[in-house]
């Protein structure tokens, strides 16, 4: 069927050879007039997430926990529901039928811009291009043609060392191999074939539309640059099963890792693959067991992510080529209007604000820093950083104090004088730029776990700033500089996603920080900020032979040639749910190598992920009259009981999460919840979980600890 | 005067527990000036005066669940802070007499100097055991220590036990933080709440004032949570500061030079202060705990705040 529709669209070029040059002609011919119209695609980094359901909703176009306008009482970061343009779901779209947890589309869309070098930030002024649209200069776009290229590096790439981080790749270093025992390099084509999952690109346009897999049944293929697609027979396709007889995958066959399809307007929509894994087998017939949180030799999974892009086809014979994006297909988001206090947008905004020159009246490297004359807006640099801790009470045992301080720093509004407010003096803020500070628990903010080497979490350096201004008075009210809509995407996609402490991380890691992960010259080139840069990759010359990617992209390794389908990823766990599963509570010492370098009791627990992994939650079944009930770990039930509150929370066997990650229950607000609850809840709605049981109600008001090592060391 | 007949009446307990949480009170303000004045807040300075700060705040919790299950609910008035009077302690009664090894001293606010934590260590200088019973006095302000204090508040408290009412206007917001600790508030009556009472009394004398000498605190009274010391005094800490060079503290302006601005941010820390007051006297009073919390919170932020611009912090 699928070869039969292929059969009817594709437009072979008869010279592949000479597409690139001609793209290249074009664009540098464009950019030497004073200005021209680029295509972007946004957002510029997009997360498809995992489900068990053949049904799907859209990727929130919204950002977490802030209000909409126009949007009533409910709050940003809420998914889509498939087929409508910003419906959002309500709790009875999260599970199938059959109560599959159904996955999240990465949709895409095209903006139109009117480019002149050098560019600002924000540029604004973008319109959306979809097909049958006319544009200022009289072409109407007849056609686009999207390609994706999805790939897992994560069993062939290196270890992730948590009390490390960016910092193993330091100095020339990398840390070890994962999988060891498949002897040879990152780049040797013997590793890549065994442990790299590699589908190659898929192609649709929008004109046929329909939907294609990244699956072994599926011809690799791409745009040919010329509105045209190209199939490649001889892509070296690669899947576990290709390279293991038997494995052990309990969740179902590890066959593909996602999907692409265009919608009724013609944007482009990927999903993920299932969350499933895949495990080898080891000499006694067992499968490998998982023996830790992030590095599991012997398992795969199907995450993965890889370059986006998006070829204009006109009714006057033009084609364009638009600046790509990048999709990332990992957990799923179980608390999506949770808004982190520190967030992927956060840590990028901040990167490129203090080493690409994003913004240089906020922060100029050739004059030495942040300018102390800028005034950041309440509503959109300040009152982020104010609404995060007013939310982190739904997914976490807050203690009362905490939740009352919370909603004082929320109610913080851009005529309070900041001297008068809970805020004055930032006396409860942890300081990023005081190194030991990062140390330092109690009454210092946010009081949940750190990056990789330190023990708590700060806020960026850019948002530090933005609030050291607020409580000097020098800000203003209202929003700032609007943001184009493409540019709004680009914010709300990232902000939804876990900052500042990776570890790895759930969607991305460290490396986002990282400059030369991007498109570094986008004041000349076009391209927009934020943009991962893709390595050029010429599929004509892929060969059955060899692996087509390598090891691909490190950071601190001076490497600007661009990323290559997996090297985002590959810095994430493997398999993802052992991470997920364990980073829940820990205390500090899990961050600096066991080593006590925190304030306060070494027991002491703290949260690693609050906002993006629920620990404690309100279940909506279990409110009665308004009044909210004890919380509940939001993984409970059979084998999660422990006697170490350091362990709660969790399967206590890591294969359990392998299997049922797709039980946890979702944070939802109560707008959107079926049945009548108070306006301000957000409450676990779909669990499969029990609400029953010694596991259930065991969730200590904070501070709690971890049992003492030994009882004997306890004093009398 | 020696109390005659070492017989104590209820209003003679409850004068006495209104001096205890006026003593609590008055700690609070003034360490927490000392400690924010602190530039760098991870100086061990810094974290050990927050710890106190953070005891001293249960203290007065502690104290005030005592008062009230005896009738009295505290009153919650702007402490003073003058010359080097400390309110009811005597320092002249202790032996050996603390004074001249902690010279010079000032009950002023102040930033964390010489003069500040020679006072601290005055305010919680240890009972040394004399073997005797209690010193029942009259007035209050004939004790030596605070632990002498206590000692005397137990045994009037014994004294009067029937006359406990367990669980009135009860508060508890640190058992999270004393994971040890059996329980934080009175809530039974007569004999049986006496054995509570004493308890939180011990508590008191234990982490802080009274502690004996040479002992680290009873386990039941560590800090389980955010105290990197929690076995030492509250006298061991501060010594400890007073042994280590002090860390810099923010520069003051002289008062003459002050703008307008500087004397609204003391200004805004007195209405801050002023509300807690009333917060607190409504919390005990068996109020809502909701305007308490936060504007707990905020007065950390206004002495930062005056502290930052070179402002004294000011309460009244």
């Amino acid at each position: 069927m699928l070869e039969e529709r292929r059969s009817s669209k594709v437009q072979l070029t008869s010279d592949h050879s000479v597409i690139e040059p001609r793209i290249q002609e074009r664009r540098e011919k464009d950019m030497s007039s004073s200005s021209k119209t680029v295509f972007r695609l946004h957002p510029t980094m997009n997360f498809a997430r995992f489900g068990t359901s053949q049904e799907y909703y859209l990727s929130p176009e919204t950002s977490a926990g802030l209000p909409i306008e126009g949007g009533g009482d409910t709050t940003g970061g809420l998914p889509i529901k498939a087929g409508t343009e910003n419906d959002v779901i309500t709790s009875g779209d999260l599970r199938d039928a059959d109560g599959n947890l159904k996955r999240q589309a990465a949709r895409f869309r095209i903006f139109a811009y009117d480019f002149q070098a050098p560019e600002r930030y924000p540029e604004g002024g973008d319109i959306e291009v979809v097909p049958g649209q006319k544009l200022a200069d009289g072409r109407i776009v007849t056609n686009i043609v999207w390609t994706v290229h999805l790939a897992n590096k994560k069993a062939n790439a290196y270890n992730v060392v948590n009390s490390e981080g960016l910092g193993a790749y330091a100095d020339g270093k990398v840390p070890q191999l994962r999988n060891p025992e498949e002897y040879g390099t990152v780049d040797s084509p013997a590793r890549l074939r065994k442990l790299m999952i590699d589908a190659g690109p898929r192609t649709i346009d929008s004109a046929q539309g329909g939907s294609v897999e990244f699956n072994a049944q599926t011809v690799a293929s791409y745009s040919d640059g010329c509105g045209g697609i190209r199939e490649q027979v001889d892509y070296p396709q690669s899947f576990p099963s290709d390279n293991y007889d038997e494995l052990f995958q309990p969740c179902g066959s590890l066959d593909s890792l996602g999907e692409i399809r265009t919608d009724e307007k013609g944007r482009l929509l990927v999903l993920s693959a299932f969350g499933r894994t895949a495990a080898t087998y080891d000499e006694y017939g067992d499968p490998i067991p998982l023996t830790g949180d992030l590095n599991n030799a012997g398992w795969f999974d199907d995450a993965a992510d890889g370059p986006v892009s998006a070829t204009l086809v006109f009714d006057n014979g033009d084609v364009e080529e638009a600046f790509g994006a990048w999709v990332v297909c990992g957990d799923p988001a179980y608390a999506p209007q949770i808004r982190n206090i520190v967030s992927v947008w956060d840590d990028v905004y901040d990167s490129w604000i203090r080493n690409l020159q994003l913004q240089p009246e906020i922060y100029d490297r050739n004059s030495g820093g942040f300018n102390e004359h800028y005034k950041p807006s309440f509503r959109s640099d300040i009152f982020p950083i104010f609404r995060a801790p007013l939310l982190q009470r739904w997914t976490a045992n807050l203690p009362e104090l905490a939740i009352r301080a919370h909603e004082a720093v929320d109610a913080i509004t851009e005529s309070d004088d900041p001297s008068k407010t809970i805020m004055a003096g930032l006396t409860y803020i942890r300081n990023p730029n005081q190194e030991k500070e990062l140390n330092v628990g109690v009454p210092l903010m946010p009081l949940s776990l750190g990056e990789a080497g330190s023990s708590f979490l700060a806020v960026s350096k850019t948002q530090y700033f933005f609030l050291e201004q607020w409580d000097k008075n020098r800000f203003e009210p209202g929003s700032g500089p609007k943001l184009g809509p493409g540019e709004y995407l680009d914010m709300a996609s990232l902000s939804n996603c876990l900052g500042g402490r990776y570890v790895p991380g759930i969607e991305v890691s460290y490396p986002v920080r990282q400059p030369d992960m991007y498109y570094m010259d986008r004041q000349t080139s076009g391209s927009g900020p934020f943009r991962v840069k893709p390595k050029s990759l010429d599929y004509a010359k892929a060969t059955r032979e060899k692996p087509f990617l390598g090891g691909g992209w490190i950071p601190l390794h001076d490497e600007t040639d661009g990323l290559e389908p997996g090297d985002v990823s590959k810095f994430m766990a493997i398999p993802w749910q052992t991470d997920y599963n364990s980073c829940s509570i820990h205390q500090t010492s899990i961050n600096t190598a066991g080593t006590e370098t925190a304030t306060g009791s070494p027991l002491t627990l703290y949260w690693s992920w609050p906002s993006q992994r629920p620990d404690a939650v309100y279940p909506s079944s279990e409110v009665v009259q308004g009044v909210l009930p004890r919380q509940v770990w939001s993984i409970r039930g059979p084998g999660t009981l422990t006697t170490d509150p350091k362990s709660a929370a969790t399967f206590q066997k890591p294969l359990q999460a392998v299997k049922q990650w797709d039980q946890i229950g979702i944070i939802l607000q109560d707008t959107v919840i079926e049945g009548d609850y108070p306006a301000d809840f957000y409450l676990e709605v779909g669990s499969q979980l029990p609400i029953e049981g010694q596991s259930v109600y065991s969730v200590a008001a904070w501070p709690f600890n971890a049992n003492p090592p030994s009882a004997t060391n306890s004093e009398v | 005067m020696k109390l005659e007949k070492n017989k104590w009446t209820l209003k003679h307990l409850r004068q006495h527990l209104q001096f205890a949480v006026d003593l609590e009170l008055w700690t609070i303000p003034f360490y927490m000036s000392a400690m924010f004045s602190i530039i760098d807040r991870s100086s061990k300075a810094f974290q050990l005066i927050q710890s106190i700060v953070n005891q001293e705040m249960l203290h007065l919790q502690l104290a005030s669940n005592v008062s009230n299950v005896f009738g009295h609910c505290p009153n919650f008035s702007a402490p003073k802070y003058e010359g080097d009077k400390i309110p009811h302690l005597n320092f002249r009664l202790d032996t050996p007499d603390p004074r001249k090894k902690f010279y010079p001293a000032s009950a002023e606010i102040g930033p964390l100097d010489e003069k500040r934590i020679n006072s601290m260590c005055l305010v919680e200088y240890p009972e040394y055991s004399t073997g005797h019973e209690p010193a029942l006095r009259d007035t209050v302000s004939e004790y030596g220590s605070i632990g002498d204090f206590y000692d005397a508040v137990e045994f009037g408290a014994k004294q009067l036990a029937n006359d406990i009412q367990g669980g009135i206007n009860q508060v508890d917001f640190f058992a999270a933080f004393y994971r040890d600790f059996p329980q934080l508030t009175v809530q039974d009556s007569g004999e049986g709440g006496f054995a509570q009472v004493a308890l939180l009394i011990d508590a008191i004398r234990d982490q802080g004032e009274g502690r004996k000498s040479n002992e680290l605190i009873k386990k039941a009274f560590r800090n389980t949570a955010d105290d990197t010391y929690p076995k030492e005094s509250h006298y061991d800490k501060f010594y400890q500061i007073r042994e280590d060079r002090l860390p810099p503290t923010y520069p003051l302006k002289q008062v003459g030079t002050y703008t307008e601005d500087d004397k609204n941010l003391q200004k805004i820390l007195v209405n801050n202060f002023n509300f807690l007051l009333n917060a607190l006297q409504s919390l005990f009073s068996g109020g809502s705990r909701d305007d308490f919390l936060p504007v707990m919170v905020s007065i950390g932020g206004n002495i930062t705040k005056c502290w930052k611009n070179g402002v004294l912090p000011k309460f009244s």
